[in-house]
C-alpha cells in the first residue's frame, strides 16, 4: 500500500494499534475531536464546510445558553426582586420573535444554498456501493467504462474532483457514511440513493454503517481512502486487474482448498474459477487494510480466526464456519488470501 | 351591538340557545349568602355516599379519576424503571470496547425496548395519568366526562404494556429498534415485531381514548364562569396535546394495519420486490413520531407553566403569548417528520422545507421559556424544590433546543444523524422537556395527590444527583458522535478514540439512576404516621389547590363560579364558599354522581350530567379487547375473534346500562337559583363530542391510507402496474349507493324521531343497517370479483387494505344503527332522549366520507392514474 | 353561526394556513420531481401557494388585530371575566398566531429560492 499521508489510522496491526492508543489519548487531552472516524477532522470539501459550521453553531449555542441561563440566574438568585413589566415583555417578544427569526434565518439560507453544492453531479468516476448483510459491496465505474471493477469493503477516492456516488441495498436499509469526506446518504431496498463526495487530503479514513441494519450493525464499517489523481488511476488499474498468481507451494495449496471447499460459490477471485457474487469479490483482498468490513486487521491470524468461527466476530453472518480445516490446511488457505494483493 | 356592549356572560350565542332555566350569571348577593351548617353537613353525606369508591378487592372496579390516575402514573412509573434498568444495562455494555457483557441480539432488544416502553409505556401515558389526576381539580369538576372511559384506557395500557415489556424477560421482544423500519422489521424472525406492533396498537388506542376524554373534559367541564380567556395554561396544553394524539397517532395505527397485514398475510406494502416501498413506512412512522415528541414536551411544559407563577407570586406574563406558543408548536411540529429522514436521499427540495419548518419551530418554543424568565422577573422567585426541578429542566433543555437548531440544518444533520450527537440531543430534550418537568411537578403536585408532603432533604438530593448524573451521562455523548460513533452498535473498537468518552458516560448513568431512586424511594415511602400537608403549601392560585384535606371522593364539594385566572389569590371568599356548598351542585339527593357541563367558550352552564360509576364490565371489556390484541401474536386467530366478539359485547352491555340513560325530570336545581336540564343530545352533549373526536382521528388514519396510495404513485413506477385488474366498477358503484342510502336512513331517521314519528324511523333504523351490510358486500366483490390478489402487488394489496378498512368502519356503523334500534325498541330512546341517535348520525357523516372515498380510491383513482 | 369572537376555530385559522400550504408546497414538489416535470413548475406552484398563503394570512392577521383591539385600552392581559376580553384575547392569540404562521410560511418556500433542482 502506498499511503503517504496516513493521518487518520484505523483497526490494523496490533502495535500499530497500541500507537494509535497513545496518540489518541494525547489527542484527547489537546482537545480530543481528532479520530479516524471524526466529524471534526475533516479531509473532504463537504467535511470541511461541516466542520466549520460547527465551530460556529457551537460557539453561538455556548452563547445562547449562557445567556439565557445566566438571565436566569440573574433574576432567581442575584436579584431576586421585582424587576418591570416593560421589560419582561420586551424580553418575550425580542428573545422569542425577533433574535430566533433573524438568527435562524441565517442559518436556513446558509443551509439551503449548501445543501444543492453537497449534492452536486460527480464529475469523471462512479462508484456503485450496495449494502449487503454487513459489509458493502463497492463497483468502480471510471468515465466511460461500462463493467464495473469488483471490490468490497473498501473505497477508495482521488482527491480533486468531485466523484459520484450511487447507493443501493440488498436485504436491509444501511447507511453509507465517511465522516472524514461527508455526510451520510441511507441505501435503501428497492430504491437507488445517490451522494458525491470530495476528498482533500490524502490519507485512510473510517466510515461506518449508519442505519441499524440489524444484528451486526455494529460490525459493519468501511475504509474510505483518499488518493492523488495519479497514484488513484495506478491503484485502480491494479484493481481491475485479475487476481495475481499464487507463487508459493502454500498459496498454491492454499488455492486447492479455497476451491475444494466450494468457497467460489459465494466468492469471486478474477481470473480464476471462482465467480461467486453472494459473497465480497476477494480478488484483492490481501490488498486491503480490514477483513470482514472492518471488523479485524487484515493479518493471517486474523484471517484464520476468522475463517474457523466468523459469526464469533460477526453475530449472525451469512458465511458458514470452516473448523473443519486442519490446521495446515487453514494456514495454507490464509497464506493463499492474505497474498491476493 | 358589539359583544362588548352586551352585559357579562349574555354575549355569546351560547346563552341563546342554552335550555336553561334560572339566574345566571349568580349575583354577589346570592354568593355571599351563608349555606345552613346543618344543611351543608346533610348534602356532604349524600355526596360523599354517591361518591364512594368500592372497598377492599373491588376497589378494582372504582372509575374515578383520581383512583384511575394514580394507578395510570404508579404503572407508567414502574415501566419508566424497567425500561431505565434496560439503558444501565446497555451503559454496562457500552462502558469498555468490545465488551462481551451482552450480545448483539440481546443488545438489540434491550434498545428497541428501552426506546419504546419510555415512548409508549411513559411519557404519553404519564401525561394521560397526570392529567387524568388533575385536569378535575383544575377544572374545579368533579371528575372526568367519561370516568369508566379513563378506566378501559388504563386497563388496556397495563395489559398491553405488561405484554410487551414482559416479552423482554423471555428473550423475545423485539429487536428492529423502536422506529420498527421494514424491511428488517418486516422479515425479522420471531414474534418480536408481532409483540410491538399488536401490543403497541392497543396501547395507541388506550391514548386515543385518553385524549377524547381530557379534550372534551377541558372544553365541556370547565367550572361556570371560565372563560377561554382565564383557562388555567395546563388546560391549554391538555387541549392541543389532544389535538395532536388525534392527528399524531392515527398515522401510525394506519402503518401498523399494513405492516401486521404484511407480517401475517404476507401482503407487500414494503417488499420492493412486490411493487412496496420501505420509506412508506418511515412517513407514517414518524408522521407520528416527531409530534410524538412534542406531545411528550408540551404536557410537562404546562406543568412549569402551573408551578412558575406560584413560585414568583404572580400571574403569569405573557398569557397569550403562551397559548400562541402551544398552539403554535402543535401545528408546527407536524411539518417536521422527515427531519427524521434527511439521508433518506429525498430530493433537496424536499427536504429543504422540513428544515425550514423544524426551524421555526424554535420560535414558539423559545417564546415559552422567555414567558417563564419574564413572569420570574417581574414577580420574586422562591426558589422552592419544584422550582429547582423546573429550573434544571430549562437550563437542560436550552442545551437540548440549541442542538436541536443544529440538527435542523440538513447539511449538518448529515454528519450527525444516527450518531450518539443525536442520542445526547434527544435527551436533552426529553430530560428537560419533561422528566425533570414531571418530577418538579410531582414535588409540586404530590399534597393535592396524596395529601402528604414528600421530603424536601431527599428532594434535593435527587434533584442534584439526576442534574450531575445526567449531563455527566449526555454531555459527552455529544463529542462521541461527533468523534463518528453510531446509534444502536452493540460494541466499538477500542481504537477510535471513544473509550473514555463512553466510560464517562456509564459513570453519569449509574448517579443519574441513583438520584431517580432516591426520589422513587421518597415516592413511595411510608407516609402513614406523617401529618397531612397544608392545603396551599404553596401558596398557589389555580383551582387544585381547593382540595380537601383529609381526601373526599367528590372532587369538588361544590363546583365554583370563576372570575379569574388565579381565583385563589383573586377571589379570596371562594374556599369557604366551595367547602360550604354554596356553589353548584352542593347536593346529591338521588345518589347519582353528576358533575357539570358547561359551554365550550364562555363556560356558560348547559346541562348537568349524570357520570358512570364502578363496572366489572370496563374490566371485562378491556381484558377480551387485549385478548383480541395479543393472541394474534400467537397465529391464534380464532380465539381472537372470539375475544374481539366479547370485548365489544361487553363495551355495548356498558354503553346500554350506563349511557345516555332517561333522567327521572327534565330539569334539575344545579344551586344557586339555576335550573339546568338533565338529558341533552346533540352538539350539547359530551357524549357527542367525543365521538366528534374520536372520528377526527379515525379519518386523519383514514387520511394516511389514501396518502399511501398517492405515496406509492410518486415513488413507484409501477404503481399500478400496468397490466393490473383494477376494482370493478359496477359493484363499487352499487356500494356506494348503498352507503349512501344507509348513510340517508341514518340522518333521515334522527329527524323524524325527533318529529315524533317513532314507527318510521324504526323501519329506517332496520334498513339502515342492512343496506349498510349489503354495501359492505357490494365493495368486498368489487376487488374479490375480478381477482386483485393481495398477496402479488403492493397495489392490489393497497385496494385491500383500504377495503377491509372500510368494511370494518361499516360493520361498525351497522351494529350503531342495530344498538339505536334496539333502544328505541326497549323505550330507552325516544323522541326528545336521541342522543344515541344523534351520535350514529355523527359517525355516519364521517363515515360516508370515507365510503365514498374508498370507493372513488379503487374504482376511479387507478383507472386516471 | 358564531362570529369570530367566540370561536376558537378562527383563533386557529392562520397555522391552518400554514398546514395546508406546507401540505401543498411538499405534495406539488414530490409529484414534479416523481414525475421528471419541468423543475420551474416546481417554482410556479410554490410561489403561487405562498403568494395566496401570505395574502390569507395577512388578511386574517388584520383581522385578528382589530378584533385584538389594543389602542382602545392598551389592555394586553385579558384577564377579566368578560366578553370583551375573551375576544380580544382570542384577536390577541390570533395575531400572534398569524405571525408564527407568516414566519412559517416565508421559511418553508425558502427552499424554491435556493434550490435549483430535484437532486
Amino acid at each position: 500500500m502506498s499511503l503517504q499521508a496516513d493521518r487518520g489510522n484505523m483497526a490494523s496491526r496490533p502495535e500499530q494499534s497500541k500507537l494509535n492508543r497513545a496518540a489518541i489519548l494525547s489527542t484527547i487531552l489537546l482537545g480530543g475531536c481528532r479520530g479516524p472516524q471524526s466529524v471534526l477532522s475533516p479531509a473532504g470539501r463537504d467535511a470541511e464546510v461541516l466542520a466549520s459550521l460547527f465551530w460556529v453553531l457551537l460557539a453561538g449555542a455556548v452563547l445562547l445558553w449562557l445567556a439565557v441561563n445566566g438571565l436566569m440566574l440573574f433574576i432567581a438568585h442575584l436579584r431576586p426582586h421585582p424587576h418591570s413589566r416593560r421589560l419582561a415583555e420586551a424580553l418575550i417578544i425580542g428573545g422569542g420573535i425577533v433574535l430566533p427569526v433573524l438568527l435562524l434565518t441565517a442559518l436556513l439560507v446558509f443551509a439551503l444554498r449548501e445543501m444543492p453544492r453537497q449534492r452536486e453531479m460527480g464529475s469523471g468516476l462512479t462508484v456503485r456501493v450496495t449494502g449487503e448483510s454487513w459489509w458493502w459491496r463497492v463497483e468502480y465505474l471510471p468515465e466511460g467504462s461500462e463493467t464495473p471493477i469488483a471490490s468490497a469493503n473498501e473505497i477508495r477516492l482521488p482527491t480533486g474532483s468531485r466523484s459520484e456516488i450511487t447507493l443501493e441495498a440488498r436485504e436491509y436499509i444501511h447507511s453509507f457514511w465517511i465522516p472524514a469526506f461527508g455526510g451520510k446518504t441511507d441505501m435503501i431496498p428497492g430504491r437507488t440513493t445517490r451522494m458525491s463526495l470530495e476528498p482533500t487530503l490524502p490519507g485512510q479514513y473510517r466510515g461506518q454503517c449508519a442505519e441499524f441494519c440489524g444484528e451486526s450493525h455494529a460490525r459493519m464499517a468501511l475504509v474510505g481512502v483518499a488518493m492523488r489523481p495519479d497514484a488513484f488511476a495506478r491503484w485502480l488499474a491494479a484493481e481491475a486487474a485479475p487476481a495475481r498468481e499464487p507463487t508459493t507451494p502454500e498459496a498454491r495449496r492454499g488455492r486447492e482448498i479455497f476451491l475444494r471447499e466450494g468457497c467460489g460459490g459465494c466468492h469471486a477471485v478474477r481470473g480464476g474459477p471462482a465467480q461467486g457474487t453472494t459473497g465480497p469479490d476477494l480478488t484483492h483482498l490481501g490488498g486491503r487494510a480490514t477483513l470482514a468490513a472492518g471488523t479485524l486487521p487484515m493479518t493471517r491470524q486474523s484471517l484464520i480466526d476468522w475463517l474457523r468461527d466468523p459469526s464469533a466476530f460477526k453475530p449472525g453472518v451469512r458465511m458458514p464456519a470452516y473448523d473443519h480445516l486442519s490446521t495446515a490446511d487453514m494456514a495454507d488457505l490464509a497464506i493463499y488470501l492474505e497474498g491476493l494483493k | 351591538m358589539s359583544a362588548t356592549d352586551l352585559p357579562q356572560g349574555a354575549a355569546s350565542s351560547d346563552i341563546l340557545d342554552s335550555p336553561m332555566q334560572g339566574v345566571w350569571p349568580p349575583t354577589p348577593a346570592m354568593l355571599a349568602e351563608p349555606v345552613d351548617p346543618d344543611l351543608s353537613r346533610a348534602q356532604a353525606g349524600n355526596l360523599r355516599k354517591a361518591w364512594e369508591t368500592p372497598r377492599g378487592w373491588r376497589r378494582i372496579t372504582a372509575v374515578n379519576n383520581s383512583h384511575v390516575g394514580k394507578w395510570y402514573a404508579m404503572t407508567a412509573l414502574a415501566f419508566m424503571l424497567g425500561a431505565g434498568v434496560l439503558a444501565l444495562l446497555m451503559r454496562v455494555q457500552l462502558a469498555v470496547p468490545e465488551n462481551g457483557f451482552l450480545d448483539s441480539d440481546r443488545f438489540n432488544q434491550f434498545f428497541t425496548m428501552h426506546g419504546s416502553a419510555m415512548m409508549f409505556l411513559f411519557a404519553v401515558p404519564m401525561f394521560e395519568a397526570i392529567s387524568i389526576l388533575l385536569l378535575p381539580a383544575m377544572l374545579g369538576t368533579r371528575d372526568m366526562p367519561f370516568p369508566r372511559l379513563s378506566a378501559y384506557g388504563y386497563w388496556c395500557f397495563l395489559i398491553g404494556g405488561v405484554f410487551v415489556l414482559g416479552s423482554v424477560l423471555f428473550d423475545a421482544a423485539p429487536s428492529s429498534g423502536w422506529f420498527m423500519y421494514p424491511p428488517l422489521a418486516t422479515e425479522s424472525e420471531g414474534i418480536g415485531a408481532d409483540i410491538w406492533l399488536l401490543g403497541l396498537s392497543f396501547i395507541e388506542v388506550a391514548s386515543i381514548a385518553a385524549a377524547v376524554e381530557l379534550i372534551v373534559g377541558v372544553i365541556k367541564c370547565r367550572p361556570p364562569g371560565m372563560r377561554i380567556n382565564l383557562m388555567p395554561l395546563y388546560a391549554w396544553y391538555v387541549l392541543v396535546v389532544g389535538g395532536m394524539i388525534l392527528f399524531a397517532f392515527p398515522p401510525l395505527i394506519a402503518g401498523d394495519f399494513l405492516f401486521e397485514l404484511q407480517r401475517s398475510l404476507d401482503w407487500p406494502f414494503f417488499d420492493p420486490e412486490r411493487g412496496g416501498d420501505p420509506l412508506l413506512w418511515q412517513h407514517l412512522f414518524w408522521i407520528f413520531g416527531h409530534p410524538e415528541v412534542y406531545i411528550i414536551f408540551l404536557p410537562s411544559i404546562a406543568i412549569a407553566a402551573m408551578v412558575v407563577p406560584t413560585a414568583a407570586r404572580i400571574p403569569i406574563t405573557g398569557y397569550s403569548w403562551i397559548v400562541l406558543s402551544a398552539v403554535g408548536t402543535g401545528f408546527l411540529s407536524f411539518g417536521l417528520w422527515v427531519h427524521h429522514m434527511f439521508a433518506t436521499g429525498l430530493p433537496a427540495l424536499s427536504l429543504g422545507f422540513f428544515s425550514a419548518a423544524s426551524e421555526a419551530v424554535v420560535i414558539p418554543t423559545g417564546v415559552q421559556i422567555f414567558a417563564f424568565i419574564a413572569t420570574m422577573m417581574v414577580g420574586r422567585v422562591r426558589m422552592i424544590l419544584p422550582m429547582l426541578w423546573i429550573a434544571g429542566a430549562v437550563a437542560i433543555f436550552t442545551a437540548g433546543g440549541l442542538t436541536g437548531v443544529m440538527v435542523a440544518l440538513a447539511p449538518f444533520d448529515w454528519q450527525v444523524h444516527d450518531t450518539y450527537f443525536i442520542v445526547a440531543h434527544l435527551h436533552y430534550t426529553l430530560f428537560g422537556g419533561m422528566v425533570f418537568p414531571v418530577i418538579g411537578g410531582v414535588y409540586y403536585f404530590f399534597p393535592v395527590i396524596m395529601k402528604k408532603n414528600l421530603s424536601e432533604r431527599l428532594g434535593r438530593w435527587s434533584f442534584w444527583l439526576c442534574f450531575t448524573g445526567f449531563n455527566i451521562c449526555f454531555l459527552p455523548m455529544h463529542l462521541t458522535g461527533l468523534l463518528g460513533m453510531p446509534r444502536r452498535v452493540y460494541t466499538y473498537s477500542g481504537d477510535l478514540g471513544w473509550n473514555m468518552l463512553n466510560l464517562i458516560s456509564t459513570l453519569g448513568a449509574f448517579v443519574l439512576a441513583a438520584g431517580i431512586l432516591v426520589f422513587v424511594w421518597d415516592l413511595i415511602r411510608p407516609k402513614g404516621r406523617a401529618p397531612h400537608s397544608a392545603r396551599n403549601p404553596w401558596d398557589a392560585g389555580t383551582l387544585e389547590w381547593t382540595h380537601d384535606v383529609p381526601d373526599e371522593p367528590w372532587g369538588v364539594r361544590s363546583v365554583p363560579y370563576v372570575t379569574s385566572r388565579y381565583p385563589l389569590w383573586d377571589q379570596p371568599e371562594m374556599l369557604a364558599r366551595m367547602d360550604a356548598g354554596r356553589f353548584y351542585l352542593p347536593d346529591a339527593p338521588e345518589g347519582e354522581r353528576e358533575t357539570l357541563i358547561t359551554s365550550a367558550v364562555d363556560a356558560v352552564p348547559q346541562h348537568v350530567a349524570r357520570l358512570t360509576g364502578p363496572a366489572w364490565c370496563t374490566l371485562v371489556a378491556a381484558a377480551f379487547t387485549g385478548g383480541a390484541f395479543i393472541l394474534p401474536t400467537f397465529k391464534m386467530y380464532l380465539p381472537a375473534v372470539l375475544c374481539g366478539i366479547v370485548a365489544i359485547g361487553a363495551i355495548i352491555w356498558w354503553l346500554w346500562t350506563a349511557t345516555a340513560r332517561i333522567p327521572e325530570a327534565r330539569f334539575k336545581d344545579a344551586g344557586l337559583g339555576l335550573r339546568l336540564p338533565l338529558y341533552v343530545s346533540g352538539p350539547k352533549a359530551p357524549g357527542w363530542w367525543a365521538v366528534f373526536i374520536t372520528m377526527l382521528g379515525d379519518a386523519t388514519g383514514f387520511a394516511s391510507l389514501v396518502f399511501g396510495v398517492f405515496f406509492y404513485w410518486t415513488a413507484r413506477p409501477d404503481f399500478p402496474p400496468p397490466d393490473a385488474p383494477h376494482a370493478a366498477l359496477l359493484p363499487s358503484l352499487a356500494a356506494a349507493c348503498l352507503f349512501l342510502a344507509s348513510w340517508g336512513a341514518t340522518r333521515i331517521a334522527r329527524g323524524v324521531n325527533a318529529a315524533g314519528s317513532i314507527v318510521p324511523a324504526r323501519g329506517l333504523l332496520l334498513a339502515a343497517p342492512i343496506l349498510a351490510l349489503a354495501g359492505a358486500g357490494a365493495l368486498f366483490a368489487a376487488v374479490w370479483l375480478p381477482g386483485l390478489a393481495p398477496t402479488s402487488h403492493a397495489y392490489p394489496a393497497m385496494m385491500w387494505a383500504l377495503v377491509v378498512w372500510t368494511v370494518a368502519h361499516v360493520l361498525c356503523g351497522a351494529i350503531m344503527q342495530a344498538y339505536c334500534l334496539a333502544r328505541s325498541l326497549a323505550g330507552r330512546m325516544t323522541a326528545r332522549h336521541d342522543a344515541d341517535l344523534w351520535n350514529t348520525a355523527l359517525f355516519w357523516h364521517f363515515l360516508i366520507v370515507t365510503c365514498l372515498v374508498t370507493t372513488a380510491m379503487i374504482a376511479l383513482v387507478p383507472r386516471m392514474l | 353561526m358564531r362570529s369570530r369572537h367566540d370561536s376558537l376555530w378562527y383563533m386557529i385559522f392562520a397555522p391552518g394556513i400554514w398546514a395546508l400550504h406546507f401540505v401543498a408546497v411538499y405534495g406539488w414538489a414530490a409529484t414534479i420531481c416523481a414525475k421528471g416535470a419541468p423543475y420551474g413548475l416546481a417554482r410556479i406552484g410554490i410561489a403561487a401557494v405562498t403568494v395566496i398563503a401570505l395574502v390569507l394570512i395577512l388578511w386574517h392577521g388584520v383581522l385578528a388585530w382589530r378584533q385584538w383591539d389594543l389602542l382602545d385600552d392598551g389592555d394586553h392581559v385579558h384577564a377579566r371575566p368578560t366578553a370583551g376580553d375573551r375576544r380580544e384575547f382570542l384577536g390577541h392569540a390570533g395575531l400572534l398566531l398569524a405571525i408564527v404562521a407568516l414566519v412559517g410560511v416565508v421559511f418553508v418556500s425558502l427552499p424554491a429560492i435556493f434550490i435549483g433542482d430535484c437532486r
